[in-house]
């Protein structure tokens, strides 16, 4: 497709439009350069000083004090590790579940489209609102979760009040939250799979469990990989509804990497170092981001995809 | 009788099958029902337990928006900033998606990739350095700075996915009109655009839904006078007198306009929010 493209381009382009391609580029290169690009350099300058608007708004330069500060501050590589692990798991568990339900909507019975229509809406409710609602739902005392907990025998639970079940709460939050979306994607994956390779393996005489794993898994693997590439992304920068559930805690329990920086720049106003903060988050994000490529073989993916 | 028994196990995958998706959607639908009836509940029913199932529904929740949360402000700054935003990525983003899918550019891929690299940078990241700008250029707690870091996020989704969409409709039809004596923009406009007007509206709303839903730039570049509705929804949550179902009822009126306007344009959802990566 790439190179075939670029052909047609060249047919479709007429002498001297040439510049009508830079116009129609320009105001989004703009929008970049002002909104995105200028803004990253200047807190990478920040990141420098030890600008703090709190002691009058003058800054000097400290070169990599800041830098060398947050490698010996507990508190962020604590939040850089929650929020790996929230990340991991989130994803996970969201990936696991969204093909299993993939495999059982693919069924295609009547009613599944509306039961798969009410699956997707979570990932649409504004993530302020969920987490106002699971907060509710979590009470320990006055929440409707322990009480269908207790319907069926189970003990109460502390829930988010707890340290050590809060990071598991709030990823299942997560999981609620976004598994509608990594569904989505992977459904119209499955939905879209040739039915022939099937048809051959039921010849063969091939169990459907065995199907699932030598055909239905390996053929769905591009769209797998996007999905999850773009949830991790997403479940990297999560902080709302963990702001509103637990705001970090209790006991630091859930301080993930963003509602640690919020604290640093809004709380203490430290703006120096949570610049630099900032960026160690950017390289560690661009760092998991190329392992995963690296992993999966996405860019060879994508070649792959725009050769078909 | 040999056929009774295919028979009989396929009835009992079939229930086993209805009984999963049936939990399943329960599990995803039931806080949404509990947010959707707590916001009906009046203050004495929602600190009940066990928690009660049927109530006297009261609208007391939403008459509080308006008049404690106000509300209504928020509504309209959340509508004026995401209008704008909405508006500035997508008349930019086709501009330079149609550039993309039909002219011949040098280094177009990279251009491309460099547009997606925003999806990637983290919210966090810019919200110091859009802080101090703003209040230097006096634009802090505007419109105007939301909107703009609004309309950057929602560029990489328009470029890349009208870009898709551009290149599914066929050249030969935009030829035909130039050698008909349409000028570039003629064509555009009187043949390439209506054909795009479902890809448009599909992209649209999902810039739309990020733009509606964000929170974290929202809270902290505001104070008093562009507070969008998350961030007022998040003000009813005081540590100590937390009002549930004041809260829960914002919740409804902030989710609604996006489960509407999504489930309309389901169909290209898949497309949309995996950068056209993906066909639905």
């Amino acid at each position: 497709m790439a190179r075939s493209d670029t052909k047609t381009a060249d047919k479709a382009q007429r002498p001297g439009e040439g510049r009508i391609a830079m116009l129609l580029l320009a105001p989004t290169m703009i929008v970049m350069t002002v909104v995105g690009l200028y803004p990253l350099l200047h807190s990478l300058y920040i990141s420098l000083t030890n600008y703090n608007p709190t002691f009058g708004g003058g800054s000097s330069l400290v070169w990599f004090e800041n830098y060398a500060r947050a490698f010996s501050d507990p508190q962020f590589w604590n939040a850089v590790g929650l929020t790996l692990i929230f990340t991991a798991v989130s994803v996970t568990a969201s990936l696991v579940l969204a093909v299993a339900l993939s495999v059982l909507f693919n069924q295609r019975h009547p009613g599944f489209v509306v039961l798969r229509t009410i699956i997707l809406v979570p990932m649409l409710i504004t993530p302020i609102a969920v987490g106002i609602t699971w907060r509710v739902m979590m009470m320990p005392d006055l929440g409707v979760l322990n009480y269908l907990l207790g319907l069926i025998g189970i003990p109460p639970q502390l829930w988010a009040s707890n340290a050590s079940t809060a990071l598991l709460s709030v990823i299942l939050v997560d999981i609620w939250q976004w598994t509608p979306f990594m569904f989505l994607i992977v459904f119209a994956g499955i939905s879209s799979l040739p039915k022939s390779p099937f048809e051959a393996a039921a010849i063969d005489g091939a169990s459907p469990l065995r199907a699932f794993f030598s055909i239905t898994l390996p053929m769905l693997k591009p769209v797998i990989v996007i999905a999850t590439l773009l949830r991790i992304v997403d479940a990297f920068r999560t902080y709302d509804t963990v702001y509103i559930i637990t705001r970090g805690g209790p006991d630091f329990a859930t301080d993930l990497v963003s509602v640690y920086l919020q604290r640093v720049n809004f709380r203490f106003f430290d703006l120096g170092y949570g610049s630099a903060l900032s960026w160690l988050t950017l390289i560690i994000v661009l760092l998991v981001v190329l392992i995963f490529v690296r992993l999966t073989g996405f860019m060879k993916l994508v070649a792959d995809k725009e050769n078909r | 009788m040999a056929s009774q028994k295919p028979l009989l196990s396929r009835a009992i995958k079939l229930a086993a099958a209805y009984a999963l998706a049936l939990i399943a959607t329960a599990f995803f639908a039931f806080p949404v029902f509990w947010m959707s009836s707590s916001s009906f509940k009046s203050e004495l029913d929602i600190s009940q337990y066990p928690p009660v199932w049927s109530f006297a529904p009261t609208f007391e929740n939403y008459a509080k928006l308006a008049s404690e949360l106000d509300a209504f402000d928020a509504f309209v700054n959340s509508a004026v900033i995401v209008g704008l935003a909405t508006t500035l990525a997508m008349v930019c983003g086709t501009m330079a998606a149609y550039a993309l899918a039909r002219f011949d550019v040098k280094g177009k891929e990279v251009i491309a990739f460099e547009v997606l690299s925003i999806r990637m940078l983290p919210p966090i990241v810019s919200v110091i350095p859009m802080f101090i700008i703003a209040r230097a250029l006096g634009i802090f707690d505007t419109y105007w700075l939301l909107a703009a870091a609004y309309g950057l996020a929602g560029l990489p989704f328009v470029v890349w996915v009208m870009r898709v969409f551009i290149q599914d409709i066929p050249q030969s039809i935009e030829e035909a009109a130039m050698i008909d004596g349409c000028s570039r923009f003629q064509t555009f406009w009187r043949v390439t655009l209506p054909l795009l007007l479902p890809g448009l509206a599909a992209t649209m709303v999902i810039v739309f839904m990020f733009a509606w839903n964000e929170f974290l730039l929202a809270s902290m570049l505001t104070s008093q006078n562009a507070k969008t509705l998350p961030v007022i929804a998040a003000n009813a949550i005081k540590p100590k007198a937390i009002a549930w179902g004041l809260a829960s009822a914002a919740g409804v009126v902030m989710s609604l306009p996006v489960v509407v306007l999504v489930l309309m344009m389901q169909r290209y959802l898949v497309r949309g929010l995996t950068l056209g990566a993906v066909k639905g």
